[in-house]
């Protein structure tokens, strides 16, 4: 048996080479479930057409994805296409010559590249300051609120739509026997999403996308209310923290111990398999005496990048791929299987005239929240060494649920490395 | 001699459990259901399905190409494992013969030079090492993988302290032959050195095989993965929230763990031989 | 020391040396003296700008608390690692010196964990005291301690501490026996008749034996504590809670090669080199002096 895969590997090798199809590598963060779904999309382009041929390759989390393709890139060796996430963006944007603009690969292949074609909510987060596309925000998602809907029927509750009606209904489920609420990524859904959903700058520059940002805005009364808040709820035993693993907080409300979950719209599909009940998705909660008109939120998730250094044949085949990606019908399936969100109109228009809501209303609240009316400080967000500065917020939220700091002093001292952060990369780019 | 008390036996035997209880848990585990551990949690006696999980986390590759299957990646973790003990070995040997039985200018400053890569595990310099293995095009290849590891002078010292304690006596009588170097070494100290060898050997094996970090840096393509990355690659499924295959996740730390443990049992009298005499 | 008879020769000393000193040219001198060369610099993470900064990434790393608080867990966590597996492993040697049967199956048993990676130990602990199906973690909750390594800096410690020991104990444990064993017959003989107390007699005439032994593994533990322990801690704290269990070497790992900080990893690889490079120091003294006598 060994020997016929041998030999059946040697006749593929050799029919490939027939073609002299171009190669292009692909390095991506999705594992499990995700990583399938990205294997057999990239099988069907591959089998769609004879010309180009791509390989996904997983590095691993985001962070090491990142890290391996900037070390790649230091040595010649970058893949043509890299996976980076949204605290990565001003890294890769800000730095003049590490990424060709998706939308300057498409149009030189040939095909036509309007940005409108996007959902409005996904347009600009992975764009330069001329509102020139760069990164394709290929798998793009929005914090969302998932309810058990046993737990919640057994309290006697609705779903909350403001957090000042949340601290009701946690006591109802409190007295029902769960923890009302967990939640699974400190810096995107209690810090950027926080400032999106109520209006609120986050950094200057306008919000580091007119120029290189100085000073991270983190520490202001709304945010401090909020936090404030949340450790009133841990400490009543409203809030379940469970550190700042994605998984941990997320199997607690899968384990039916949590009643709500503040997670990604893109964890849709993983939840469908791993729970045995109910449940149903609503819009992020917000804080009706912050601001009343709530509207959208960033996204999250991450875009798709096209390394520079490479030859034409092969950003023709990058276009190719892109081109592919961003087919209605591709769009559709990606977000079917996931969750991410439907990045262009036409696929969510299709999505819609499949009847796809119909049956799974909750598969749209994700691309509704993100379609809400923006405002002046929802379009997103670009700051630099912002990973770092992210390891900061996580660290302080640690220290913070263990009673170790004060909500201000965490403040503080975000503030103080963020600003730093900032400067210091300000510095590395000019 | 006093003898052993039962007490004595006692702690022994707690010292035992406590080293094999963990790994007897997982081996153990990985002969049930997935469903079974999922409800019941992990398991200390065997279950019903058998090896069915080793046969799925050998054959089933995980990844685009299909060539990263846990028999590929313990294939390549023995390249690994074998490369960096043989490599380690003959470098060893051959620099440590030149350090104790030669007169060379610059030896002290030759020695100092070996010794200083002690200071500076890889895991510390590890995006140069990258960019240097990039630049020789060495990316995703089992010369890229081993070479880096070898650049340390751990085995060179012991060479250099075992071939002091051999006694002088054999080299006079070898001058007096007029051997020529080469033939000293051939003859006498590789004969000599036969279990420093295989004692080395065990160890850098166990060494080799255990490698994590850099395997992980600088393979790209699935055929290179090693097994110890297949374990990074269970991570990042729990930490995504998502719920392993715990019995196939356990077969594949129980495959990770089985070449070198079986090794250090087998061959335990060089296994000890070579940590003890290596220190001397 | 060199030997006192050598071979004098041309070029034959350096076509047997050239092979070393080839590869660790390549792999370790160019390596590191490319980091030392960044240490000075502030570059953008792709490389494509840099500037040459002086001590700069030195003073933000000396006046960062994370920093401080990570040398002072280094410290102490070696230090606890350090204690406690020499400690139960000496125990165990010289209960293992006093059995006269069986003495290579507890041998056996007892050193074979040494082969099991620390990637691999860090994962088995994680699934053994996973909340939901670890069998360790039922036991301790069981206990009335609300175990909960993600979120208690306490926890975290004891567990990484905890497996740490675990893998280094059987090096120790050969290692006291291996020094136990060598001590003469004849010097057991007199203890057994000068000193009816087993007690005493371990910590008056056995125990100063030893002492070249521990000492010697004190070394190497320390060394295992520093760098050994990096798959160990990637695979079950990543540094949580509050990056409280990130040992030097993780932080490292973690500032410079995620955040893609390399002027500033760097300035913490010299460091570190710094610090390594006086261990050694007394190691080779230690070495050297040991062979001599």
């Amino acid at each position: 048996m060994f020997k016929k895969t041998l030999a059946a590997a040697a006749l593929s090798t050799l029919s490939l080479q027939g073609f002299a199809a171009t190669e292009i590598e692909w390095w991506h963060a999705m594992g499990g479930a995700l990583g399938e779904t990205v294997n057999a999309m990239a099988e069907e382009f591959n089998a769609s057409q004879n010309d180009y041929q791509i390989t996904p390759v997983f590095k691993g989390s985001y962070e090491e994805t990142m890290t391996a393709g900037i070390s790649a890139f230091r040595a010649g060796e970058a893949p043509h296409i890299i996976q980076i996430f949204d605290a990565g963006a001003a890294t890769i944007i800000n730095a003049r010559g590490a990424a060709v603009a998706v939308q300057d690969v498409m149009s030189d292949a040939g095909y036509n590249f309007d940005i409108n074609d996007y959902i409005s909510g996904v347009r600009y987060f992975y764009a330069d300051e001329n509102g020139k596309m760069v990164g394709m925000p290929f798998n793009s998602s929005t914090p969302v609120l998932y309810y058990n809907k046993e737990a919640l029927a057994a309290a006697g509750v609705q779903p909350p739509a403001t957090w000042e009606e949340f601290e009701d209904v946690a006591q109802a489920l409190k007295d029902a026997g769960y923890i009302a609420l967990s939640q699974s990524h400190t810096p995107w859904i209690f810090f950027e999403n926080f400032h999106s959903r109520h209006n609120l700058q986050l950094a200057d520059a306008d919000n580091g996308f007119s120029g290189l940002p100085e000073k991270v805005m983190y520490d202001n009364d709304a945010l401090a209310a909020h936090l404030t808040a949340v450790k009133e709820w841990k400490d009543n035993g409203y809030y379940g923290y469970y550190g700042r693993a994605w998984g941990d907080n997320q199997a607690a409300f899968e384990q039916g111990e949590v009643a709500m979950w503040l997670g990604s719209s893109g964890s849709f599909g993983g939840l469908k398999q791993s729970t045995d009940f109910d449940f149903g998705t609503t819009y992020l909660p917000y804080w009706e005496s912050v601001y009343e008109d709530a509207g959208s939120t960033f996204i999250g998730g991450a875009a798709l990048f096209t390394m520079a250094g490479h030859s034409d044949e092969e950003y023709e085949a990058v276009a190719a791929f892109f081109d592919y990606l961003t087919l209605p019908e591709t769009q559709y399936f990606w977000h079917r299987e996931t969750g991410y969100v439907p990045i262009t109109n036409a696929a969510y228009e299709l999505a819609k005239d499949d009847g796809y809501y119909d049956l799974n209303p909750d598969a749209e609240v994700g691309i509704k929240q993100l379609s809400l009316p923006g405002a002046e400080w929802t379009k997103g967000y670009r700051m630099g060494f912002y990973v770092q500065t992210r390891e900061v917020i996580y660290n302080e939220m640690d220290r913070l649920m263990a009673g170790d700091t004060t909500v201000k002093k965490a403040l503080r001292t975000i503030e103080k490395e963020g600003n730093a952060n900032l400067k210091r990369f300000a510095r590395t780019v000019q | 001699m006093q003898r052993a008390t039962f007490f004595d036996h006692l702690i022994l035997w707690a010292g035992v459990i406590f080293l094999v209880a963990p790994i007897w848990l997982l081996l153990a585990s990985s002969t049930h259901s997935v469903d079974t551990l999922i409800k019941e949690g992990l398991q200390w006696l065997p279950g019903s399905e058998g090896l069915s999980a080793y046969k799925t986390a050998l054959m089933t590759a995980s990844g685009f190409t299909d060539t990263a299957t846990g028999l590929r990646m313990l294939v390549n973790s023995t390249i690994m494992g074998l490369g960096f003990a043989v490599g380690k070995i003959i470098i060893a040997m051959t620099a440590a013969y030149t350090l104790v039985y030669f007169r060379v200018p610059m030896a002290q400053f030759l020695f100092w030079l070996i010794f200083s890569t002690l200071l500076l595990p890889l895991e510390v310099r590890i995006v140069p090492s990258y960019e240097v293995v990039s630049q020789l095009g060495l990316l995703n290849s089992y010369t890229g993988l081993i070479l880096p590891l070898i650049a340390s002078a751990t085995a060179t010292f012991y060479f250099r302290q075992f071939y002091k304690t051999i006694p002088e006596e054999l080299l006079e009588a070898a001058q007096l032959d007029n051997a020529n170097a080469w033939l000293f070494f051939k003859d006498i100290l590789i004969p000599l050195s036969r279990t420093m060898m295989a004692a080395m050997f065990i160890i850098m094996f166990v060494v080799g095989w255990n490698q994590y970090l850099w395997p992980l840096m600088m393979t790209t393509e699935e055929s290179y993965y090693t097994i110890v990355m297949g374990i990074k690659n269970i991570l990042s499924v729990v930490r995504e929230g998502r719920v392993p295959e715990y019995n196939v996740a356990f077969a594949l730390v129980i495959l990770a763990m089985l070449p070198p443990v079986l090794i250090v049992i087998i061959f335990q009298r060089w296994f000890i031989q070579g940590l003890v005499e290596s220190e001397k | 020391m060199a030997k006192k008879v050598q071979f004098a020769h041309t070029w034959v000393p350096y076509v047997f040396i050239a092979p070393q000193l080839l590869i660790i040219g390549v792999f370790f001198f160019w390596p590191a003296l490319q980091a030392l060369y960044l240490s000075f610099m502030l570059e953008d993470p792709w490389g494509l700008s840099s500037t040459f900064v002086w001590f700069e990434n030195y003073q933000t790393l000396f006046t960062s608390a994370d920093y401080l608080s990570t040398t002072l867990f280094t410290l102490g966590y070696s230090f606890a690692v350090v204690v406690l597996s020499l400690g139960i492993a000496l125990i165990l040697a010289v209960k293992a010196n006093a059995v006269l049967h069986g003495q290579k199956t507890y041998r056996l048993l007892l050193t074979w964990v040494y082969a099991v990676a620390p990637a691999v130990a860090g994962i088995t602990a994680y699934f053994l005291f996973n909340r939901h199906i670890g069998v360790f973690y039922d036991a301790i909750v069981s206990t009335g301690w609300l175990f909960a390594p993600e979120t208690s800096t306490f926890d975290a410690t004891v567990l990484l501490i905890l497996v740490s020991v675990w893998k280094q104990i059987p090096v120790n444990f050969v290692f006291f026996l291996a020094g136990l064993q060598s001590i003469p017959v004849t010097v057991r003989e007199a203890a057994q008749m000068d000193c009816e107390s087993p007690t005493r007699r371990f910590w008056t005439i056995t125990f100063p034996l030893l002492a070249p032994t521990a000492f010697f593994l004190m070394v190497i533990n320390i060394t295992y504590a520093f760098f050994d322990t990096f798959g160990l801690i990637d695979t079950l704290t990543q540094g949580r809670p509050a990056g409280s269990t990130s040992t030097m070497v993780y932080k490292v790992y973690q500032d410079g090669f995620l955040g893609a900080d390399l002027g500033l990893s760097s300035a913490q690889s010299v460091v570190l080199m710094i610090l390594v490079m006086a261990l050694v120091m007394v190691q080779f003294r230690f070495v050297e002096r040991r062979i001599h006598y």
